[in-house]
């Protein structure tokens, strides 16, 4: 090791705490690039694994009822690989450890052979094998989690109006079900929804759809148009009652796996720019002071011959250990954190295997960003020490010029004390290191919003929905739509006090060259129990004629009240008509238009039906409600508010409380971060200055107080900052997050704002009162003898 | 706290400011121990002007910066009007040299960021009965530099704010600590000028430490040291006016 390295050695021990601040800045950015990156890779592989494994279908649709014989039609469609037809329907189910029926959803495994496409990956027990097979299912490991079912345990399902129980011969896992969650929902509730199989001629006599099928899966051909093929089924199943056909990028399961990828990559850019921005600036302030404490020791590096390159590259190894240790500890940090987050997704994904990998690229790429970033912030003062004169560096610098500070300057001026007079001047008189400073702890400030926005945000959408939007305590689905005696019998179920119908229809809706699969919901004009509110927070009441929709659907049609969209419906008549659209309503979920009952079943054609019920129950006849619910032969879903609002707060809660976690940690760590190192810049550099005031008679409490005055008055003007900070970061992450079907509202509550203000106040304090004790350590007649 | 005597002693005339019996002060322990300071004796009398002169480690700044409260002997006593320092805790000493102690820097120790008018101002708004800054830089000839940063001051002027600075609160006592060490001859002159006349007109005890013999004869009475004893006392039967020291 040179001289100059062992000097390197003691300079960075002498200045350990400050790298060390430096390095933890850099890290919290780099641990969440490497975090991101490698979710991204680890759920990239096990995605594509996954799908290629199971052979996950490319198209998906599904239809009324269409002969088997149609199979091949379908396989003969140009650009169309491998087909697959199957029965799939929607039932109730009865658990031994749940009171209310859970919703499940029935797919038939193939009379003959194995699945072709989206093949189960056994998990335990066995797999189903033969045509014969009686009274056996497989379950999606997911439910059979929830309700701790295993191999050889029994459920029961409404099958046809007719209640059945089945023995569990395994719990699998599919592709088309790596996000299993009720459709149109955003968050799973594994214990309300499931996902069975059963074999094709069980489940085709039970529903009478033997030798027919309504659910068709396939995958393209090399090179085939997907929108040509998708236009190809609707024409070929148009006859059998087609209701909806879309690729990959519509399913809800690989949609939703695709958002929680675009969301990393935003994390995996957005962290390690702002976090490595802040760490150049701290690594160029501690350099730059380091340089000047030096010049005496420059210059005569200088004057024994070592040249302005070996110096330069001296200092530029003191960034390069702060790198190093930077990295290190962001890539400790990256993996500790994927490895939580990867348990986490367990709650949301199920793949056969998620395993965390660590993206090596992205270390690299962490490393070279974390140099690069060092370099810029250290290149000013190393360019300095190299084009120092060693003649002029013998020489103390010159002292520091000082004018009056723009606050000064106003009418307050006269009245400030002398004391807030020089933190004002010391902030004036270099402010880029203030603008940094104060941006790094709005930084800090900002980024103790964003979770708590999120988790307001959902607790507003759920509250909006479940408690202004739908006043029902249950939603009743029938397995087909019924005549308006129906509803008599649902309120006449146990403790059901109101009982109001409802008709929903699949409808494509086409207006200029937007064409989208609607769900339209009719009801009654007087429903109590289902409101539309516009986006002021009135009440709207449903015209006879014409629609509301929603604002967010307008939108993507590109409408405005006043205006007709074509609608084309799937059922009855199947007729195409022109319906204004009448009002806008305001909502979070989803993307759906809402129709009088009376004009909605007109337009259908099918004469008056509903299809299912919004009903209120009393709490004293709760259970014995739940008991006939789960035996009602007429129901095919049920939704129990209470439940699923449950189970969603119990999800956000897990999800957001980690995120809060790692971003108060990363807060904390930027704030004490950066008040520490500017207290020690501001103590190595005004050394004497404050000694002098101890020797002049200040107490150590009072010259604390400069010391720290302006990191106060910069604390101070950074909360309102991070503050408008965090509302931009929150607005651009529920930005990204938004889509069609989930639109999440800026809630940004004062205990939020009050959150990040007291985390950043408090840490800056502490951080400020540490860095105070090196005050005692102020050499009060060394400071008075040599001019510095 | 003990009873720090704030005001100037009201006991009869001639009763010492300080008093300095068998002063000794070691830095280190052991072999590596030094002595700075040994079997020190001495009084200084109100109003008096002291110099305390010596070569670079004869003690004097030892002395200088115990009478200043910014050091504790190792043995022997100090007093203060009658207060033992000596014994003082921390807060005692910075109430100590808040009140009671003007000190005058070689490198003037002016703080950057404040006007020669503010870096007054800063003591005086600690003091219990201060003059006015503009007054106290009058008395050294800066009133038309009230609102000069340091950086824009010459040495001299800046040395001088120092001295305001010092005597703006009405210590009983100033304590200069070469004040003329960073100032060529002109310069100094001017300043040792104003210390001798803000003595004659304030009545404040004055104490110069230099190693520049010359000075001595400006004062009332001198003491010299050389390896942390006194080896010389005199007194001046007239003090010599500034204007005429020359070195």
């Amino acid at each position: 090791m040179s001289r100059l390295d062992l000097k390197l050695l003691r300079d960075l021990r002498a200045l350990k705490s400050q790298a060390l601040a430096v390095a933890l800045v850099m890290a919290c950015g780099l641990a969440m690039m490497i975090m991101a990156r490698s979710l991204i890779l680890s759920l990239e592989t096990a995605r594509d694994t996954y799908y290629r494994e199971c052979r996950f279908a490319q198209v998906f649709a599904n239809l009324k009822r269409a002969p088997n014989a149609v199979t091949d039609q379908l396989a003969a469609i140009p650009g169309v690989g491998a087909v697959e037809t199957s029965i799939a329907i929607s039932v109730t189910l009865d658990l031994p450890d749940m009171e209310a029926p859970a919703m499940g959803q029935i797919n038939s495994l193939p009379e003959q052979g194995e699945l072709q496409l989206n093949r189960l990956h056994l998990r335990r027990g066995r797999l189903i094998r033969g045509p014969d097979a009686r009274g056996e299912v497989l379950v999606s490991e997911a439910f059979a989690e929830a309700h701790h079912l295993q191999p050889g345990d029994s459920l029961a399902a409404v099958l046809n109006g007719r209640k059945q129980s089945f023995r569990i011969a395994g719990t699998v896992l599919a592709p088309q079900y790596v996000f299993e969650a009720m459709p149109g929902v955003a968050l799973p509730d594994h214990r309300s929804f499931g996902v069975i199989w059963m074999p094709y001629r069980e489940l085709a006599n039970a529903l009478n759809l033997y030798g027919a099928f309504n659910q068709v899966d396939l995958t393209l051909a090399p090179g085939a148009s997907e929108s040509g093929v998708i236009s190809a089924i609707n024409n070929l199943l148009a006859l059998y009652g087609i209701r909806t056909a879309y690729g990959r990028q519509n399913h809800a399961s690989d949609s939703r796996l695709r958002d929680e990828l675009r969301t990393l990559q935003v994390l995996a850019i957005g962290f390690p720019v702002v976090f490595l921005s802040v760490a150049a600036f701290m690594v160029g302030a501690v350099m730059n002071r380091q340089i000047t404490l030096q010049r005496d020791q420059i210059a005569i590096l200088k004057a024994f011959g070592f040249s302005n390159g070996r110096i330069g590259r001296h200092y530029l190894k003191f960034a390069l250990v702060i790198v190093v240790l930077g990295t290190a500890t962001g890539t400790a940090g990256g993996i500790v954190l994927g490895h939580r987050l990867v348990e986490m997704y367990h709650l949301f994904f199920r793949f056969p295997d998620l395993p965390f990998l660590l993206d090596t690229r992205a270390v690299l790429l962490a490393g070279a960003a974390s140099a690069a970033a060092a370099l810029i912030g250290v290149w000013g003062s190393v360019r300095t020490a190299m084009r120092l004169a060693p003649a002029q560096a013998m020489r103390p610098e010159p002292p520091a010029s000082f004018r009056p500070s723009p606050l000064e300057r106003t009418a307050l001026g006269p009245h400030l004390p002398a004391t807030l007079r020089i933190c004002l001047r010391n902030l004036s008189r270099r402010p880029w290191r203030a603008v940094f400073t104060c941006l790094a702890l709005a930084l800090a400030t900002g980024i103790l919003i964003v979770p708590n926005t999120l988790s307001d945000g959902i607790s507003y959408v759920l509250n909006f929905q479940w408690d202004i939007l739908q006043r029902n305590t249950v939603i009743v689905a029938l397995a087909e739509p019924a005549a308006p005696r129906a509803l008599h019998d649902l309120g006449n179920l146990p403790g059901v006090t109101l009982a109001e119908p409802y008709r929903s229809s699949q409808v494509e809706f086409t207006s200029g060259s937007h064409r989208r699969l609607i769900n339209v919901i009719g009801f009654r004009p007087e429903s109590t129990l289902n409101r539309l509110l516009d986006a002021q927070g009135h009440l709207l009441t449903l015209p006879p004629h014409g629609l509301v929709v929603s604002a967010k659907l307008a939108e993507v049609l590109g409408v405005r009240p006043g205006e007709k969209v074509l609608l084309h419906f799937r059922e009855g008549t199947c007729q195409e008509v022109a319906v204004p659209i009448a009002l806008l309503s305001e909502d979070f979920a989803g993307v759906v238009a809402y129709l009088d009952l009376d004009e909605l079943n007109r337009l259908i054609g099918e004469g008056d039906r509903i299809s299912g019920a919004h009903l209120v129950v009393s709490g004293g006849q709760w259970r014995e409600f739940l008991r006939t619910l789960k035996d009602l032969p007429a129901a095919r879903g049920v939704v129990i508010k209470d439940a699923m609002r449950d189970s969603f707060r119990d999800t956000t809660a897990q999800t957001i409380g980690l995120l809060r976690t790692i971003y108060l940690i990363f807060a904390t760590v930027v704030a004490f971060s950066i008040v520490y190192n500017s207290a020690r810049i501001a103590l190595s550099e005004r050394q004497r200055e404050l000694a002098t005031l101890r020797v002049l008679g200040f107490t150590r409490r009072e010259v604390a107080g400069i010391l720290v005055g302006e990191l106060a008055l910069l604390t101070v003007a950074a909360l309102p900052l991070g503050l408008l900070l965090g509302t931009g970061f929150a607005a651009g992450l529920i930005y990204n997050l938004t889509t069609e079907y989930i639109r999440l509202p800026l809630i940004i509550t004062a205990s939020n704002l009050a959150y990040a203000v007291l985390v950043v106040a408090l840490a800056s304090l502490v951080s400020g009162a540490f860095s105070c004790r090196h005050l005692n350590r102020l050499d009060l007649v060394g400071a008075l003898k040599a001019a510095e | 706290m003990t009873d720090l005597p704030l005001q100037p002693s009201e006991q009869p005339a001639r009763e010492p400011v300080f008093q300095v019996r068998g002063l000794a002060k070691v830095y280190g322990a052991g072999e590596a121990a030094v002595t700075a300071l040994a079997g020190v004796d001495l009084d200084f009398q109100p109003g008096e002007l002291i110099v305390l002169l010596g070569a670079s480690g004869s003690g004097k700044s030892t002395l200088l910066n115990i009478l200043g409260g910014l050091d504790l002997p190792t043995e022997g006593s100090v007093r203060y009007q009658g207060w033992d320092l000596g014994g003082a805790g921390e807060a005692d000493l910075t109430r100590y040299r808040r009140d009671c102690v003007g000190f005058v820097f070689q490198f003037y120790n002016l703080i950057p960021s404040l006007t020669a008018r503010e870096n007054v101002a800063l003591i005086t708004e600690l003091a219990s009965a201060p003059m006015p800054p503009e007054e106290a830089l009058g008395h050294v000839g800066l009133a038309a530099r009230l609102d000069h940063f340091p950086a824009q001051l010459s040495g001299g002027e800046q040395q001088r704010v120092a001295i305001a600075r010092a005597i703006a609160k009405r210590p009983q006592v100033l304590l200069c600590d070469e004040p003329t060490g960073a100032l060529d001859v002109r310069t100094g002159i001017t300043v040792l000028e104003a210390i001798g006349r803000l003595n004659r007109e304030l009545g404040t005890l004055t104490v110069i430490i230099t190693h520049n013999a010359t000075i001595a004869a400006m004062a009332d009475r001198v003491f010299t040291l050389s390896d942390g004893r006194i080896t010389g006392r005199q007194t001046n039967a007239r003090r010599a006016p500034v204007a005429d020291l020359a070195w």
